[in-house]
């Protein structure tokens, strides 16, 4: 860690404020070309709310289709394409650029830095991306996937899904991997290199530890799930056989490598949120957060043991019986220090003084909803257990409970929390609360009943059941749930667009914030600060605003000597 | 099987409370636990297991809720508390962290105790089907799941889009004279049944909820469970691994019966297997019997064109086929000795024509399907001889593969 600058104090009083050397370009043309990591950040946001939009459409169409027995509502193969649509666009066009999206606007502004390390780069993850997505939509126009967003083979092969569905799917996970690949490589570097002077590793933002943790779990996987659709590619059309058992392949090759990405794709979509939790908490309860040391070694534990369980999605396929015992061991280890965490956040509130605007809702929300998500963890980890649940809409409730409870929810919060940052504006707090009072209840109601729906025999991904162990109610109380849900997040974005012209002005620091971003104008300028003090603590801000009242007071008492 | 009292108190309580909802929980089956019922071991097994863990899941989630929720309302800042600037605790950081590892041990051991019950199926009850020694197809290296004594009913379970088919195999080695049935699997009560799942296009899993867990069929790979009914019964399930369009509709179901009644569907199966043999052979005979009038009819009607049967050469036809008309070559597929050809796709015609009259190898060529060999199956061979072949070329054709065989 390097400490050469200049001491602080040689600039006087720290203020909060920071001008920008040049006049803001304005016009689309400006936003294109932008390699300012604020505005690709906010594109990022953007794009990924569109998919969203899309995502959480295609997620109504099949709750219809599931709201009855027997239903003819739509057809097997759009059913099909639908949910693999719904997952590929909720995992890799929303969440991933949205966590990106995040990253890239407060990373840079938490460590004092001015930009990223590689600016350029950045904007090709960003355009990347946004191919990636018209590249698999593209395939609308012709016929979608319909494999899944695990594209399992030999169903994704030629011989069971003839159509370029499957293609479009192999190059959006190319494109968005990539992506994925030289944005986590930009944030290793900019952490590694350019924090602010004074910053040393127990300073630095717990978020910031989690986008590193998480650009460390993107560099590990992504070249795993490239080569892994590379070789279905040219399995379909270069005639070679990988995963063509009758020449010899074999589909377990495919599950390995897609779950040896897919496991650490749960953490690298989590992660964020655990740091973006861990940032607000302290913030609205007004007291340091509790173990920071216990979090960041959570985070690094969750990383390291996350990577070596990728077979617990495999416990229902021939696989050696020591596998499965130690596969079963190693995924409960990750409970551990996931209950570390969620202690810590609980002892972070503890004696505390705690507010509740909206962005804290949504932390609690996240309490709450991952914690379920967890304990439901060790029942499918438990492989004589997963046996039973495995592929149900268990798993489906599971699934949702982490990666909407520990992703989406964090995101959301991170959003009402960060929005006056990047709009100098306040959201709406009244709108926003009953937004989230629907998005939370929603929720609860669409997941909670379907592992009700998988334990009496529900397997996922079935376009039509019987009405036979109550399956017909569970999934009528299921699908009302996911429009009350569906009605949260569009009073969020309605709350986002009235905000945006009508919300009240922010100021630098709203929340009496704990860190860097908070020093510098709402929105911030392009170099974000004139002046990059010197961090003494985890909570720079708090330091800061002690100095200026410290000097506030020295100067009134100067005051009062000169007038007395 | 219940878990030794432990010396901690709180895991001891935590134990007790587990145990208390159990009960609860059996109240609402199929809402809070995996579907039972079938009475096998394995099932209930999975269950108890599954109840252990919601016990200890309800207990945290109750606990760490309510401690959220006390502290939210306890701490909030309209009550005009006064933020306690604390940074951590090491002990409590140490008191979860071994608290959580305990849980987890806890539950691991229940699952060891529990495998040997849910993986290794018990023998056979003695008002069970009396079974013959290990018979099952020779289907990979790793051995079904067999009980102690080595006596179970094994049953091939093979996925296809988007229908199970089931096989049990007898000592007939050849799997098509096995009894067989599709959808429906039907076995005797207080018997251990081993199941060897497979799949033949697409991946599969074999899941009836009531007889206990899924397991997959990977095409390339053999899975193997097993279940001992004692209830009779239907018991419902379905494919569990999106496997295509029809995925929803690819449902399997097991019907237990008493082992009489078993003997007697078994018998009856094998018998449907016999008259349909029988009936094919009769539809073969039959066709003989008419290529055979249409043979001594021939001379009179063909008196004329006699000529070109001569220049029709039949070993040519035997080993090039007639490309023209889309005759495929016999010998591309068939071994024959006399024309040199050595393939294995189909049966070798140096031993199954031996002794065949002419008649039967027309017939044979004409209706690949009347007769299968043994091993063979049906729709292989192609059916089209009597269009792409000219009745001159046929005739050559028969008349050289019987004197190749039989040496006339």
């Amino acid at each position: 860690m390097t400490t050469t600058s200049a001491a602080p104090t040689t600039q006087g009083i720290p203020e909060l404020v920071a001008s920008s050397a040049a006049p803001r370009p304005t016009g689309w043309l400006s936003w294109l070309m932008s390699t300012d990591h604020k505005r690709i950040g906010i594109m990022y946001i953007v794009a990924s709310w569109m998919f969203l939009v899309i995502g959480g459409v295609e997620a109504l169409l099949i709750r219809l289709q599931l709201a009855v027995p027997d239903n003819t509502l739509l057809s097997p193969q759009t059913y099909n394409a639908l949910f693999t649509m719904h997952g590929t666009t909720m995992v890799f066009l929303f969440l991933m650029p949205m966590i990106a999206g995040i990253a890239n606007y407060t990373v840079p502004l938490m460590i004092g830095a001015r930009d990223m390390a590689f600016p350029k780069l950045n904007a090709l993850g960003l355009w990347l991306f946004i191919a990636g997505g018209l590249v698999f939509y593209g395939s609308l126009l012709f016929s979608p996937a319909e494999c899944g967003w695990t594209c399992y083979a030999p169903l994704s092969e030629t011989a069971f899904s003839p159509s370029n569905g499957v293609d479009s799917w192999i190059f959006l996970v190319h494109l968005v991997g990539v992506s994925s690949f030289v944005g986590a490589l930009n944030i290793f570097v900019t952490v590694t290199n350019m924090r602010a002077p004074g910053m040393s590793w127990g300073r630095v933002p717990l978020f910031v530890w989690t986008m590193l943790t998480q650009a460390i779990l993107l560099i590990i996987s992504i070249p795993v799930i490239a080569g892994a659709v590379t070789l279905l590619l040219t399995d379909r059309h270069f005639g070679t056989h990988f995963y063509d058992p009758s020449n010899g392949g074999s589909p377990l090759l495919w599950q390995h490598l897609f779950w040896f990405f897919g496991h650490p794709e749960v953490y690298i979509l989590v992660l964020p949120g655990f740091g973006v939790i861990s940032e607000i908490l302290p913030v609205f309860s007004r007291k340091p957060i509790f173990g920071y040391k216990a979090i960041v070694a959570a985070t690094l534990g969750i990383a390291v043991i996350g990577t070596l369980v990728w077979a617990h999605h495999m416990f229902t396929v021939p696989l050696p019986f020591f596998l499965m015992i130690f596969f079963m061991l190693g995924t409960y280890l990750v409970a551990i220090p996931t209950g570390v965490k969620i202690f810590n956040w609980v002892f972070t509130m503890w004696r505390g003084a705690i507010e509740f605007p909206v962005a804290m809702l949504y932390a609690i929300g996240f309490l709450a909803t991952f914690l379920l998500g967890g304990i439901t963890g060790i029942f499918l980890a438990t492989f004589p257990v997963d046996w039973q649940l495995h592929d149900t809409y268990f798993v489906v409730a599971h699934f949702h409970y982490t990666i909407v409870g520990g992703a989406v929810f964090a995101m959301m919060a991170g959003l009402y929390y960060w929005f006056p940052k990047m709009t100098g504006r306040m959201m709406n707090e009244k709108l926003g609360k009953v937004s989230f009072a629907l998005t939370l209840g929603g929720f609860w109601i669409t997941f909670l009943i379907q592992h009700s729906a998988g334990l009496s025999g529900m397997p996922r991904r079935v376009y039509e059941y019987a009405d036979v162990n109550n399956l017909g109610l569970y999934n009528m109380i299921s699908t009302i749930g996911s429009f009350i849900l569906a009605l949260g997040v569009l009073l969020t974005i309605i709350n986002i667009l009235q905000s945006l012209k009508n919300g009240a002005k922010a100021g630098p620091d709203p929340w009496r914030g704990n860190t860097l971003e908070w020093f510098t104008p709402s929105p911030p300028p392009v170099n974000n600060f004139d002046v990059v003090p010197r961090v003494r603590s985890v909570e720079p801000m708090q330091d800061i605003r002690r100095q200026i009242e410290r000097q506030d007071r020295v100067g009134e008492e100067a005051g009062v000597g000169a007038g007395s | 099987m219940t878990p030794r009292p432990a010396k901690n108190g709180i895991l001891f309580g935590i134990v007790v409370t587990a145990a208390l909802l159990i009960p609860a929980a059996g109240a609402f089956a199929g809402v809070i636990a995996p579907e039972s019922g079938g009475g096998t071991p394995n099932a209930e097994a999975i269950r108890s297991l599954y109840l252990l863990i919601f016990g200890l899941g309800c207990v945290v989630f109750f606990g760490v809720g309510g401690l959220i929720v006390w502290t939210l309302v306890r701490y909030r800042a309209s009550t005009g508390a006064v933020a306690e600037q604390v940074r951590g605790n090491n002990r409590l950081e140490v008191g979860w962290t071994v608290g959580a590892a305990l849980l987890l041990v806890l539950i691991s051991v229940v699952t060891f105790l529990k495998l040997d019950q849910i993986k290794n199926p018990p023998n056979s009850s003695a008002n069970g089907l009396a079974t013959p020694q290990n018979i099952s197809f020779n289907t990979g290296p790793a051995k079904p799941s067999l009980p102690p004594n080595g006596r179970s009913l094994n049953i091939d379970v093979n996925g296809q889009q988007y229908i199970w088919r089931y096989t049990y195999a007898d000592t007939d080695t050849n799997n098509l004279n096995n009894v067989f049935s599709y959808e429906q699997m039907v076995v005797p009560t207080n018997t251990t049944i081993s199941l060897s799942i497979r799949a033949q296009d697409v991946q599969h899993s074999w899941w009836i909820p009531e007889l206990g867990g899924k397991f997959d069929a990977v095409p390339g790979y053999t899975n193997y469970t097993w279940f001992k009914i004692t209830k009779p019964g239907v018991y419902d399930g379905q494919c569990a691994e999106l496997c295509g369009r029809g995925h929803a509709t690819m449902v399997a179901s097991v019907k237990a019966v008493s082992p009489a009644e078993f003997k007697l569907w078994y018998a009856a199966q094998k018998a449907a297997i016999v008259a349909s043999e029988k009936e094919a052979a009769t539809a073969r005979n039959a066709l003989v019997a008419k290529d055979a009038a249409a043979l001594k009819a021939a001379p009179k009607d063909a008196a004329a064109p006699a000529a070109p049967v001569a220049a029709v050469d039949g070993k040519e036809i035997f080993v090039a086929g007639v490309p023209a008309t889309g005759a495929l070559a016999c010998g591309s597929c068939h071994t024959l000795k006399d024309a040199g050809t050595n393939a294995a796709v189909g049966p070798s015609l140096d031993a199954i024509l031996k002794g065949q009259s002419a008649a039967m190898i027309k017939a044979s060529i004409l209706n690949p399907n009347a007769i299968l060999s043994k091993g063979f199956a049906a729709n292989i061979m192609p059916a089209n001889y009597g269009t792409s072949l000219t009745k001159a070329q046929l005739d050559a054709l028969v008349k050289y593969v019987d004197q190749a065989v039989n040496g006339k």
